[in-house]
C-alpha cells in the first residue's frame, strides 16, 4: 500500500492556520520590539557601569541564553503570576517570556556591536573637541547599527521560531493551529510541512527585510548598486565557502 | 619674562605619566613659542606619542600641567585664579582648539572624504552643513585632494587618508598641531606627499609639534629639535645644531643609528 499526500485538507483548513499566522505574527512583533528595548538597555547598563553593578545583568544574560526557552516560557507564563501578584493574561506573560529571551541574546549583539567600533575613531573625534554624547551619536551608533544588522536578523529570526513554542501553553498561534488540524483530520506529515513552508516565509522576509536595511545603511554603496546587486552579492557569499570580496567591508 | 610668557603657544611643565609601574614620562618641561616648529625625536616607546597625548589629554597625566595660549589644559581658573578640573564639556572645547594628527589617520569610515572634514565644524561649531562643506572643500583644495571629496576612507590610499585628516584637523583651526608620527603607518613612495603637505603648514607660521622619525624632514623643516630618550628630554638645541653639533652621547649614538 502506497502513502497518499493528502494536501487538499491541509488547503481547505487554510483558514485556521492563517488564524494561527495573525498571532505568529503579532507574537514576534511585539517580542522583537520589546526585546530590542531590553536588549539596549542591558547593553548601554553593561558598558557603562562597572563591573560589580553589572553583575545582575550578567547573570540574566547568562540565565536566558544558557535555559532551553521552552522552560524560561513555562516558568514565567505558571510563577511570575505566583511571585509577583500580578494577573497577565496569556498573550502578555508569553510576550514577556520571549522578550527576555530575544533581550539576552540582543543585548550581546549590541555590546559587541559598540565595542567593536575602532577606538581611533573616538579619540579622533574626541580630539577634535566632540563632546561624548556627540561621539556616540555621530560616530559609534552609526558604524555599530550598520555592522549589527545582520547579527539582530538571526536573532529576530529565531524569534518567529521561538514564538511556535507558546502552542504548549493554548496560545492559538500557528503551531497549535496546526495541530489542531492534525487533531481532526491525523494528518501530521502535510501540515507540518505546510506550517514549516509558512514559517520559512515569515523568516525569510524577515532576512530579506534585513538585507533590505543592510543595502540601505551601508555607507559605501558599491559600483552604485542596486538591492537587488547587494542581493546577489549577499547570497553568492552565503552559498559560497571561499571568502568573497565583499565580506571585509570597513 | 611677561613678553615671553605671552608669546608661548605651548607650555608644559613637569609632566609626568606611568602605565601601571612603567614610568613613561618621568618629568618633562618643554615651551613652544607661536610659529614654531618643534620636531620630537627619540626610539619607539621613549615616550613621543604619551607626550603629545599627555598635551590634549587624550591621556591624561598623573601630574603636571600644560598651557596652551596660557589656558591650562584640563583645568577652568575660577575668578580667585584657582584651578579646578574642567569637565567634559569644556575640556572638549579646550582640545577644540588643538589640532591633532594620528599615526593610524582615524578617518570615519562611514563618512566622505569631505564629511570627514565638515563633521567636526558642523557637531562642533554648529556650523550649517552647507557652510561646512564649502570649506572642507577648501582644505581639502589646500591638501591637494580636491577631486576626491567623494570617496569614502576605505577606497583612498594611506597618504591620501592622512592628508584627509590634515585637512580635517586645520577645518578647526587649532592654534597648536600636534603629530603623532603621521609617517609611520605609510608605505615609503607615500611619505612624500604627507611631508610636503606639512612642510607648507610650517613655512605658514603654524605653531607644530611633529613627533617623527623622518630624520631629514626634521633638519629641513624644524625650528627646533628636541629629543627625548627613556621619558626625559635628553637635549634640545636649534635643528641645524642638532643635528650637527649633537652633545650628549645618547644622542650621538641615536643620530648615528638612525642617519646611517
Amino acid at each position: 500500500m502506497e502513502f497518499e499526500f493528502r494536501f487538499d485538507i491541509v488547503w481547505n483548513n487554510i483558514s485556521i492556520l492563517l488564524e494561527g499566522v495573525q498571532t505568529t505574527i503579532m507574537l514576534s512583533l511585539l517580542t522583537m520590539l520589546l526585546g530590542t528595548i531590553i536588549g539596549l538597555f542591558v547593553a548601554i547598563i553593561r558598558l557603562r557601569v562597572r563591573r560589580l553593578f553589572a553583575i545582575p545583568f550578567v547573570i540574566y544574560v547568562e540565565v536566558f541564553r544558557g535555559t532551553p526557552g521552552l522552560i524560561q516560557i513555562v516558568w514565567i507564563y505558571y510563577c511570575l503570576p505566583i511571585v509577583t501578584g500580578l494577573e497577565l493574561s496569556a498573550f502578555t506573560s508569553l510576550v514577556i517570556a520571549m522578550a527576555l529571551n530575544v533581550g539576552a541574546y540582543l543585548s550581546e549583539v549590541f555590546r559587541a556591536g559598540i565595542q567593536a567600533v575602532d577606538k581611533g575613531h573616538v579619540e579622533a573625534a574626541c580630539a577634535l573637541g566632540f563632546k561624548p554624547t556627540q561621539i556616540s551619536r555621530r560616530i559609534v551608533v552609526p558604524q555599530a547599527a550598520y555592522r549589527m544588522i545582520p547579527a539582530i536578523g538571526n536573532v529576530f529570526v529565531s524569534a518567529i521560531k521561538l514564538s511556535s513554542l507558546c502552542s504548549v501553553l493554548g496560545m492559538s498561534e500557528l503551531m497549535y493551529q496546526g495541530q489542531l488540524v492534525i487533531a481532526n483530520y491525523f494528518r501530521p506529515i502535510e501540515v507540518f510541512t505546510v506550517v514549516a513552508l509558512i514559517y520559512l516565509i515569515m523568516a525569510y522576509s524577515t532576512s530579506l527585510f534585513m538585507m533590505f536595511l543592510e543595502w540601505k545603511f551601508a555607507w559605501v554603496k558599491r559600483d552604485k548598486n542596486s538591492f537587488w546587486g547587494h542581493f546577489k552579492n549577499v547570497s553568492r557569499t552565503i552559498f559560497s565557502l571561499k571568502p568573497q570580496g565583499d565580506l571585509t567591508r570597513d | 619674562m611677561t613678553n615671553d610668557a605671552a608669546n608661548l603657544a605651548i607650555q608644559i611643565e613637569n609632566l609626568h605619566k606611568s602605565f601601571g609601574s612603567l614610568e613613561v614620562l618621568k618629568g618633562i618641561d618643554l615651551s613652544v613659542t607661536k610659529g614654531e616648529v618643534i620636531c620630537i625625536l627619540g626610539t619607539s616607546g621613549s615616550g613621543k606619542s604619551t607626550l603629545l597625548r599627555c598635551i590634549n589629554r587624550l591621556l591624561v597625566p598623573d601630574s603636571g600641567m600644560v598651557y596652551i595660549h596660557g589656558e591650562p589644559v584640563g583645568y577652568v581658573k575660577g575668578p580667585d585664579g584657582s584651578l579646578r578640573p574642567a569637565n567634559q564639556s569644556m575640556l572638549a572645547t579646550q582640545r577644540s582648539k588643538i589640532g591633532y594628527v594620528f599615526q593610524q589617520f582615524n578617518l570615519w569610515p562611514h563618512k566622505t572624504a569631505l564629511d570627514n572634514v565638515a563633521e567636526a565644524l558642523v557637531v562642533v561649531k554648529k556650523m550649517k552643513r552647507d557652510k561646512a562643506r564649502k570649506i572642507a572643500l577648501q582644505r581639502l583644495n589646500e591638501v591637494g585632494l580636491e577631486e576626491w571629496n567623494d570617496e569614502y576612507p576605505s577606497t583612498l590610499s594611506g597618504g591620501q587618508q592622512q592628508r584627509v585628516a590634515i585637512a580635517r584637523m586645520l577645518a578647526m583651526e587649532p592654534d597648536v598641531m600636534l603629530f603623532d608620527e603621521p609617517t609611520s603607518a605609510l608605505d615609503p613612495e607615500r611619505v612624500g606627499e604627507v611631508i610636503d603637505v606639512m612642510k607648507d603648514l610650517a613655512t605658514r607660521g603654524n605653531t607644530m609639534v611633529i613627533a617623527t622619525h623622518e630624520m631629514n624632514f626634521a633638519k629641513e623643516t624644524a625650528d627646533r629639535a628636541v629629543f627625548i630618550d627613556d621619558g626625559v628630554i635628553v637635549e634640545q638645541a636649534p635643528a641645524v645644531e642638532f643635528f650637527n653639533e649633537p652633545k650628549t652621547e645618547r644622542l650621538q649614538a641615536f643620530l648615528k643609528r638612525m642617519l646611517s
